[in-house]
């Protein structure tokens, strides 16, 4: 386990989120097999993983809508177990799931979940006002909630869950299903909240987006993390620099010609039943060269740099999930 | 990815987590308020017409041939139990569909138990507020059967208190119910097999004296029962001691049945 973070001040902060040997099943079903982690205070620490890896359960576990089922969680120094209460007085839940109060306006959705809160009725209108144009829905505030887009539901979402000035957020696949626009006003809203130093915790599919917002991510599969660090330190420590992909003519002896580039590549993957190729080395073009120099027929090729996906694939493979 | 599976009533549940905070279950109480005070016109008026057409076709239609009963005309006998049926299926209602709207189609119960509500303070929200929605219909109706003139005595103005505890005893096995059926579909068995015999057999239309020891007996064990002979003792000029009776049945069987749905739901929503 990491020890605490140094703020500037100096003072020590405990980490916000310790899980040691942390498990769950519902039944038969192992979701979330052991696993340890420390969130540093201040950080936008990343889960990633394909669906059924157990990232949501573990979300659960952290927000209370899940029992921990064997192991030790402690949020914000308290015991997952016995101070679910108090937990929850400090934090902020944006669900995966869409479940605002569809018989209330905007407004009234925040000001009710600040009741859930106690918070002062004063102050709970001021946050709300503060809310609504922090997420740029002052104009909607007194519509009814089924009458939003999407992305507006969305950002009401992370209003809400902000509404109790939560000192740690859980926010499930925040993005999912949302137009670019609307995708790039939530990361808008998510860099705010990280300058004011609020640790977040954040689940998602994709890595583009993982890739701006994590510090530091995990990347779960089958209940267990298979790798932690920080987003550009896992795509130099499992794939490399850059990526050559290669459309293998159908006449090419793939084995030959990994056999031919021994000692220049970080690795290599074959996919789509041998017909592609994936070469991590540290330059891609030079590699291309190379080949074509040996005269290796091929179709397509495609230079780029490594990226988060290449990291994702190689350690959880390229089969459909579910 | 939904986890969330029909648990019926599942692993029990430490003690600590059976003791509602007031503070949250108000908070739970203002929602289910805030949302009623916008609908309640159209909410109120099926449910309130309802009682008012039996009154007509039995009082004022069957009871111009069923002269007399117990010394009483047949609408004042009736008007009473009208006024606690009015409560029972309010709350019936409220803790069945509303209930399962809210829990499985929107969600909402996944919302507030994120926040420091926990399970024993949303069912105490939700009980509470259904009882009081009760005090709303069953009041209403008071209100009518007295302008009809079939009220007799000034203790019904205590009716509402009671009317109350009665919601509670409804909603509590409403509530039950809703926390332990895997869908929606089995409401109807709970109205067709529960609800409305309770309704046609607890008093309301017929005393009991005239028919055998255990027609009586079944009555007793339902909570209509308890709730008609209150108001109709109440509006006629009550015997203190049999709705003291009465009103301990109702108060018991809320308070024994409480722990069942906080137990169903902490299995079903925060397992």
């Amino acid at each position: 386990m990491t020890a605490a973070a140094t703020t500037n001040d100096g003072s020590e902060r405990a980490p916000a989120v310790i899980a040691v040997g942390l498990r769950k099943s519902y039944g038969e079903r192992v979701a979330v097999d052991g696993i340890d982690f420390a969130v540093e205070p201040g950080v936008c620490f990343g889960f990633l993983g394909p669906n059924g890896a157990g990232k949501t359960t573990t979300m659960k576990m952290i927000y209370g809508l899940a029992s921990i089922g064997g192991g030790e969680l402690a949020v914000l120094g308290m015991d997952a177990v016995t101070e679910r209460r108090a937990i929850k007085q400090r934090l902020g839940v944006v669900p995966q799931e869409t479940n605002l109060d569809g018989e209330l306006t905007v407004r009234e959705n925040l000001l009710t979940h600040a009741r859930y809160f106690e918070i002062d009725a004063k102050v709970a209108a001021e946050r709300a006002e503060e809310l609504l144009g922090f997420s740029l829905l002052s104009e909607r505030a007194d519509e009814r909630v089924w009458a939003l887009s999407g992305g507006m539901k969305r950002r009401l979402l992370i209003a809400r869950a902000l509404i109790n000035e939560p000192d740690l957020v859980v926010l499930d696949e925040p993005t999912t299903g949302l137009d670019p626009q609307a995708r790039l006003a939530v990361w808008r809203a998510l860099d705010r909240l990280k300058r004011r130093g609020v640790t977040l915790i954040i689940t998602t599919h994709y890595m583009e987006e993982a890739e701006r917002l994590c510090d530091r991510l995990v990347i779960m599969d089958h209940g267990k993390i298979v790798t932690e660090g920080k987003p550009g330190d896992l795509v130099l420590e499992h794939v490399g620099r850059e990526v050559l992909e290669l459309k293998l003519a159908e006449e090419c002896d793939a084995e030959a010609l990994i056999g031919a580039l021994d000692g220049r590549l970080d690795g290599h993957e074959l996919a789509d039943e041998m017909s592609s190729l994936m070469l991590f080395a540290p330059d891609a073009e030079a590699l291309l060269a190379e080949i074509d120099h040996q005269r290796f027929p091929h179709d397509q090729a495609l230079v780029r740099r490594a990226t988060l996906e290449d990291v994702f694939l190689r350690l959880t493979g390229r089969t459909l999930r579910e | 990815m939904s986890e969330r599976t029909y648990a019926g009533l599942g692993d029990r549940i430490p003690a600590r987590d059976l003791i509602p905070s007031p503070r949250h279950a108000a908070a739970v109480w203002r929602r289910n308020a805030l949302v009623f005070s916008k609908v309640w016109k159209g909410a109120l008026l099926p449910q309130f017409v309802d009682p008012l057409f039996y009154l007509m076709a039995l009082g004022f239609g069957l009871g111009t041939y069923v002269a007399r009963i117990n010394g009483v005309p047949y609408e004042d006998f009736i008007a009473p139990g009208l006024i606690a049926s009015a409560a029972m299926w309010s709350a019936s209602f409220e803790t069945t569909y509303n209930v399962y709207m809210r829990m499985n189609e929107n969600k909402l119960y996944d919302a507030v138990l994120a926040t420091p509500v926990e399970v024993q303070d949303l069912v105490a929200g939700d009980l509470s507020w259904s009882a009081s929605r009760a005090v709303v219909y069953g009041t209403s109706f008071l209100v009518i059967v007295t302008l009809f003139g079939l009220i007799g005595s000034p203790w019904a103005i205590l009716i509402p208190a009671f009317l109350l505890l009665g919601g509670l005893c409804f909603s509590t096995i409403g509530y039950t119910f809703t926390a332990l059926i895997p869908k929606i579909d089995l409401y109807s068995y709970f109205f067709t097999l529960g609800i409305t015999p309770m309704f046609l057999f607890s008093g309301i239309f017929f005393p009991f004296d005239r028919l055998p020891e255990w027609v009586e007996v079944v009555a007793w064990m339902t909570p209509l029962y308890h709730m008609v002979e209150i108001t109709r003792g109440l509006a006629t000029g009550p015997e203190a001691l049999s709705i003291l009776a009465h009103s301990a049945w109702l108060a018991v069987v809320s308070l024994a049945l409480f722990y069942v749905p906080v137990r169903a739901l902490r299995n079903r929503l925060v397992a």
